[in-house]
């Protein structure tokens, strides 16, 4: 199990640089786009864009963690069950990290927005959990069905990329105004208890249906 | 100490890949394995270190389980051949990452010898698996195999795509590692001529059965090839366990595996030559008519 | 010591065969230490334990014999006893072979007697 936390933890900074990355992207290009206003409380918007960048780059980086790294790992004469463990250990550190940086800048930024985001974290950690499963299973039906997963992970990308763009768009057309992305905020900050139930139960169908299929996997590199 | 399998058998839906495998490998030895392509090689060393799930029997080492055991796997390496076409997950992947994960899961890593090693081969570890040739790939393999100190180690086709000197090469190495820690090798090949020598046993599997295991010198102390006048053929060989039968005109020629105590009878007019692995393996694999005496 | 392994013969046999041509060439000396297995397996790229038949072979028949701790020697009159085996093996060797042949061809035997006469040595 040691090896598999040096592993893991290793490939969740990783995973995070690529996160961070993509969050610098959105980031600049909402810049581009912002009047002087929007400046004052673009610190604070920042850990929206990280969670957007989380919300895909989770989907994508477990659907690859599911078809190379288990593998590999196994090859090399890991446990099922260490691989299992390890690669939930590795979901929650990077929705651990994730979600603690947001808090982070929103502790350290003052203003509304900041308050409001703090308050909604709990929401934003359903959501995580929901997508971070959502892509976990995928990676699975991805390894056991290939057709099936190419077909999701193609609309996947289609749909990221329209979101991105629509993103980019509002973001290069003077973006959402503060007071708007006040009110969007307003919104998340009462964690409604079925967005709980849902985490949890794509948490727990994620964590079945990977073990299912992994406890007979055939390695295959 | 000893990796042992018992009525081993793999089904993939109707078909039956392995049927009821059982055998003992002892420390200390180079074994071969060699067997026609789909044979079933591959997926009895995936068996054997519980990266494939057998459809029954069992797999110990040192009387303990190797499924889910991590304290057996430990001992084994599968260092499996890599295809890394466009396909696979590790296209992508740098040789320099492959081997890093190779370190941090293989207790025993030798570093050193693994910088050793990348410098023999002459092997750039910036790329990326995809963009090596299948040799290079190879000696991958062969690096991940060496370095792993792992006291069972298995190669599966280590020689596939090698020029001839980088076979030599690997030849010497296995058997100085072999000399200086006395780990167990079992290496799959199709080079079976330029292998046999190296090989203290042979295990040869044929659609899914295990054919022979042996040590490797017995085996071609009893294998003979006799050949002559058809007549004096038969004479010579009543009685006898032939493969392998070739006539051409009035002259023949058989495989003869000798069980102890049998011998060809050379009185008779015939000529009786020792055989190669490769020729004995041919002859009991081979698709040629068969008798069975 | 240096020769090629060939495919006709049993390897052990001639590693064995090797050391003893070695002995009687003078390669190797009586009382002089024998080339250890590891070092005749990477030699001729065959697995030690073939390699340790070859000198065990040896070792019976008194040809080589161990120092405890430091590996196989020539013994003293190794090379006398390697002319006497090869010269007792050499009719069964060289004349059966050569007979079985000349039978085959029709050779008769004062034939063949004059033909090893006027063959130069």
């Amino acid at each position: 199990m040691k090896r598999s936390l040096r592993f893991w933890t290793r490939y969740t900074w990783e995973s995070m640089a690529v996160l961070l990355g993509a969050m610098a992207a959105l980031a600049v290009i909402s810049l581009l786009g912002a009047d002087r206003e929007q400046m004052a409380d673009f610190a604070a918007q920042l850990p929206y864009l990280l969670c957007a960048s989380a919300i895909f780059g989770m989907m994508m980086i477990n659907t690859g963690a599911q078809t190379l790294y288990i593998p590999l790992l196994l090859s090399m004469g890991e446990t099922r069950r260490n691989v299992l463990l390890g690669f939930r250990y590795y979901q929650a550190l990077i929705l651990a990290v994730t979600i603690g940086l947001c808090g982070l800048i929103w502790l350290l930024v003052p203003g509304e927005l900041s308050s409001l985001g703090l308050r909604s974290l709990p929401f934003i950690l359903c959501v995580l959990v929901v997508v971070s499963s959502m892509g976990s299973i995928m990676g699975t039906l991805f390894v056991r069905w290939k057709w099936l997963g190419t077909l999701i992970i193609i609309l996947l990308c289609g749909g990221a990329g329209g979101l991105i763009g629509i993103t980019s768009a509002t973001a290069l057309n003077g973006g959402f105004s503060a007071a708007e992305v006040v009110k969007l905020a307003g919104y998340l900050v009462k964690t409604p208890w079925w967005l709980v139930l849902i985490a949890l139960g794509t948490l727990a169908a994620d964590v079945l249906f990977q073990w299912v299929l992994l406890r007979r996997r055939e390695v295959k590199l | 100490m000893s990796l042992t399998c018992q009525h081993i058998t793999k089904a993939y839906g109707g078909r039956e890949v392995l049927r009821d495998i059982s055998l003992t490998l002892e420390p200390g030895r180079i074994y071969g394995l060699i067997g026609r392509n789909g044979a079933g090689k591959t997926t009895l060393l995936s068996i054997l270190t519980a990266q494939n799930p057998a459809t029954g029997g069992t797999v110990s080492l040192d009387g303990q389980p190797v499924w889910e055991n991590r304290k057996s796997l430990e001992k084994l390496c599968f260092s499996r051949e890599l295809t890394a076409n466009a396909e696979s997950g590790l296209a992508a992947m740098k040789v320099k990452e492959y081997l890093r994960i190779a370190s941090i899961y293989y207790p025993g890593w030798d570093k050193e010898m693994e910088k050793r090693l990348v410098e023999l081969f002459q092997l750039n570890t910036k790329k990326k698996l995809a963009k090596l040739s299948k040799g290079m790939l190879s000696m991958v393999t062969i690096i991940v195999a060496m370095c792993s100190k792992a006291p069972y180690t298995i190669l599966d086709e280590p020689v596939a795509g090698l020029d001839v000197v980088a076979r030599e090469q690997f030849y010497k190495l296995l058997l100085e590692e072999y000399t200086e820690t006395g780990r167990t090798f079992v290496v799959s090949t199709h080079i079976i001529e330029e292998a046999s020598d190296i090989l203290e046993e042979v295990i040869v599997l044929h659609e899914g059965k295990l054919l022979l295991m042996e040590e490797t010198q017995a085996l071609l102390d009893r294998v003979r090839h006799v050949s002559g006048k058809a007549e004096e053929v038969d004479a010579a060989t009543a009685g006898l366990e032939l493969h392998h039968t070739e006539t051409v005109g009035r002259s023949k020629g058989v495989t003869v595996f000798l069980q102890p105590g049998q011998s060809v009878d050379e009185t008779r007019d015939v000529s009786v030559q020792p055989v190669s692995l490769q020729r004995a393996f041919v002859a009991l694999c081979g698709e040629e008519e068969r008798h069975e005496a | 010591m240096n020769e090629h392994l060939t495919d006709q013969k049993s390897i052990y046999l001639q590693i064995g065969e090797m050391i003893e041509t070695d002995i009687l060439r003078g390669i190797l000396l009586e009382e002089e230490q024998a080339p250890s297995t590891n070092e005749l397996a990477k030699l001729y790229t065959i697995n030690p334990a073939t390699a340790a038949k070859g000198i065990n072979l040896l070792v019976d028949r008194g040809i080589l014999y161990k120092r405890r701790g430091i590996g196989m020697f020539v013994a003293p009159g190794a090379r006398e006893k390697i002319l006497a085996n090869r010269r007792a093996g050499f009719a069964e060797k060289h004349i059966a072979p050569l007979l079985a042949e000349a039978k085959s061809l029709g050779i008769r035997r004062e034939e063949l007697l004059t033909m090893i006469g006027e063959t130069e040595l």
